[in-house]
């Protein structure tokens, strides 16, 4: 289990997520709010590419490749001076995460790697055992939100309470390497307890709370209906429990509730009250932001605006 | 065509299990020769439920060097969820012996199809430094959600650069990114396998094209518990 005080506050390269920049841009403009507001030390870096997630959990690419793209992404991290890779998508997480305890057990790929590496004058991002530790240079954004959750209390400007929210975490957050995980695997509460200090009222338990959100990757594309009866049993479920708004950390999360919502309800014929929102874009509110000029609101398909009156945001 | 060699995902071992634990998609402690069949993975997992598939046959079929399982339609009907990796408590992860079944697939052409679809992936990594929905999957996407997201992405740019950003996400790679899926193999492979598909194709192998594939999992008559026919998929 990762312990909230080890979560660190300086040093984070603010990983770019490719899903985040195509469809919520606003996720990552919210995120880097919250940070500047809550003093965390962090950097974006250009040079950062997209960590492969979509390509390697469609198959598409071999797992040599995922390696070579994550180190070559930790040569920048550590170039820039902010080697805690701090994602705003779970799959980049996952994905770096794994890379890099690969890169430091499994000899025959480093090796592999390096060469490759050399072979192209890339001498600057060879990876040797140890570059990085794969328990503590990695966090998803979500847990250093949390590691401040005081001062997100004292400092709120806007004050959540009476809100019915629900959280759905994210699978590649605390299914893929379970035993680095705040809390229990089996039942994470980040979400829910950022929620609480913003206010609002977090349903600690739904049925179906750890189900995953039905994207799975190529299912969404290649098996379109059963993604979406997945996606439908968490909907319903949440229905069921009068929870007004869904807070996720992941953009694929994001995509396919926020995104499918309007296309379930229209071919099953049901209708849902919830509204969606990452967490980054949640705390934002809070503490203060604009919904449209940093949280980016303009871009999701479930309109916020009826939310954010009733909440007395607009 | 000869088959594809894909060495580090899909080392060759004598039998599926040892190219399992050997591969690098699977993590090193694999509990997988410690299955106990309890079936917890598959009472945990989102495909078991809506569809017949199931994780715990598909670990019986590679603890018993089963090889027909890589003709099985169900090994495509994972999510990659991860929920039987947290859940079994072995220590096994049929979630990743699934990727490494799919690799093996792939290398003789099984499903390869599948991939025609998400192609244009690497493609755009190799210029850009970042991913992107495949053309197919946003003409998809144009259809299911309509006019407002249709709007949304023409009006991406502008709305990037009113929130701080730059108006496309486009990454400064110094064409490292183009050179290590060079050197890695990517498009050695994107090339073998667009033949591959073209193939499947020319030979009539291809009944239906993969972006209408709507079949679940079970046509294929998989089971390895004979009797089980497999079940209906469940509709809500
Ligand atoms: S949960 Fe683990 S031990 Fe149980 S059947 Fe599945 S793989 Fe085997
Ligand atoms: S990762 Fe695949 S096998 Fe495992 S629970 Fe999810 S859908 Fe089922």
């Amino acid at each position: 289990m990762k312990a909230i005080e080890s979560i660190p506050d300086r040093k984070l390269l603010l990983f770019k997520s490719c899903m985040v920049g195509q469809e919520y841009p606003g996720v990552e403009t919210a995120t880097r709010y919250v940070f500047d507001q809550l003093g965390v030390d962090y950097c974006i870096n250009d040079e950062q590419s997209c960590c492969t997630g979509i390509g390697h959990y469609t198959d598409i690419f071999e797992g040599l490749t995922t390696t070579a793209i994550a180190a070559r992404n930790f040569a920048v991290a550590r170039k820039c001076g902010y080697p805690n890779i701090t994602c705003l998508c779970s799959t980049c997480y996952a994905i770096n995460k794994e890379a890099c305890e690969l890169l430091n057990t499994n000899a025959e790929v480093r090796d592999k790697v390096n060469s490759i590496f050399r072979e192209k004058g890339f001498d600057d991002l060879v990876y040797e055992i140890g570059d990085m530790n794969p328990r503590t240079n990695f966090y998803h954004a979500v847990e250093i939100i949390l590691s401040k959750v005081g001062k997100i209390q004292e400092e709120k400007k806007f004050d959540f309470s009476g809100v019915k929210a629900a959280a759905h975490h994210a699978c590649h957050y605390y299914k893929v390497k379970y035993l680095d995980v705040v809390g229990s695997p089996e039942n994470p509460q980040l979400i829910d307890t950022i929620a609480a200090a913003c206010g609002a009222s977090p349903v600690r338990w739904y049925e179906d709370r750890t189900l995953t959100c039905g994207m799975g990757f190529s299912q969404l594309h290649l098996n379109k209906s059963t993604s979406l009866q997945v996606t439908k049993t968490k909907l319903d479920s949440l229905q069921r429990a009068g929870v007004e708004l869904m807070i996720h950390m992941c953009p694929n999360c994001h995509i396919q509730y926020d995104r499918y919502q309007p296309v379930i309800e229209k071919e099953f014929g049901v209708e849902y009250d919830m509204v969606h929102m990452n967490i980054a874009q949640f705390v934002a509110l809070s503490l203060g932001a604009d919904p449209y000029k940093v949280c980016g609101f303009q871009t999701h398909s479930v309109p916020l605006e009826g939310f954010l009156e009733k909440a007395g945001i607009v | 065509m000869m088959p594809y060699v894909n060495e580090y995902d899909t080392p060759d071992c004598k039998t599926l299990a040892e190219t399992a634990k050997k591969s690098i998609r699977t993590p090193e402690s694999l509990g997988l020769d410690r299955c106990i069949q309890c079936g917890a993975c598959t009472a945990s997992c989102p495909a078991a439920r809506f569809t017949d598939y199931s994780p715990r046959q598909i670990v019986k079929k590679v603890l018993e060097n089963d090889h027909s399982v890589l003709e099985s339609e169900m090994i495509w009907s994972c999510f990659y969820c991860y929920s039987c990796n947290v859940r079994c408590p072995r220590n096994n992860s049929p979630v990743t012996i699934v990727q490494v079944l799919r690799q093996m697939a792939i290398n003789e052409g099984i499903g390869i199809e599948k991939l025609g679809y998400f192609l244009e992936i690497g493609e755009y990594l190799a210029e850009n430094g970042a991913s992107k929905v495949p053309g197919a999957g946003i003409k998809n996407m144009e259809r299911d959600l309509g006019d407002r997201w249709i709007g949304m992405k023409k009006n991406l740019e502008f709305i990037r650069s009113e929130l701080g950003l730059s108006s496309r996400d486009i990454r400064d790679t110094h064409g490292e990114v183009q050179a290590i899926l060079e050197s890695t193999g990517y498009f050695e492979r994107e090339k073998w396998i667009k033949a591959k598909i073209q193939e499947k194709k020319v030979n009539g192998f291809l009944k239906t094209d993969c972006s209408n594939n709507e079949r679940k999992s079970g046509d294929f008559g998989f089971e390895s518990d004979r009797e089980y026919t497999g079940q209906e998929a469940f509709t809500i």
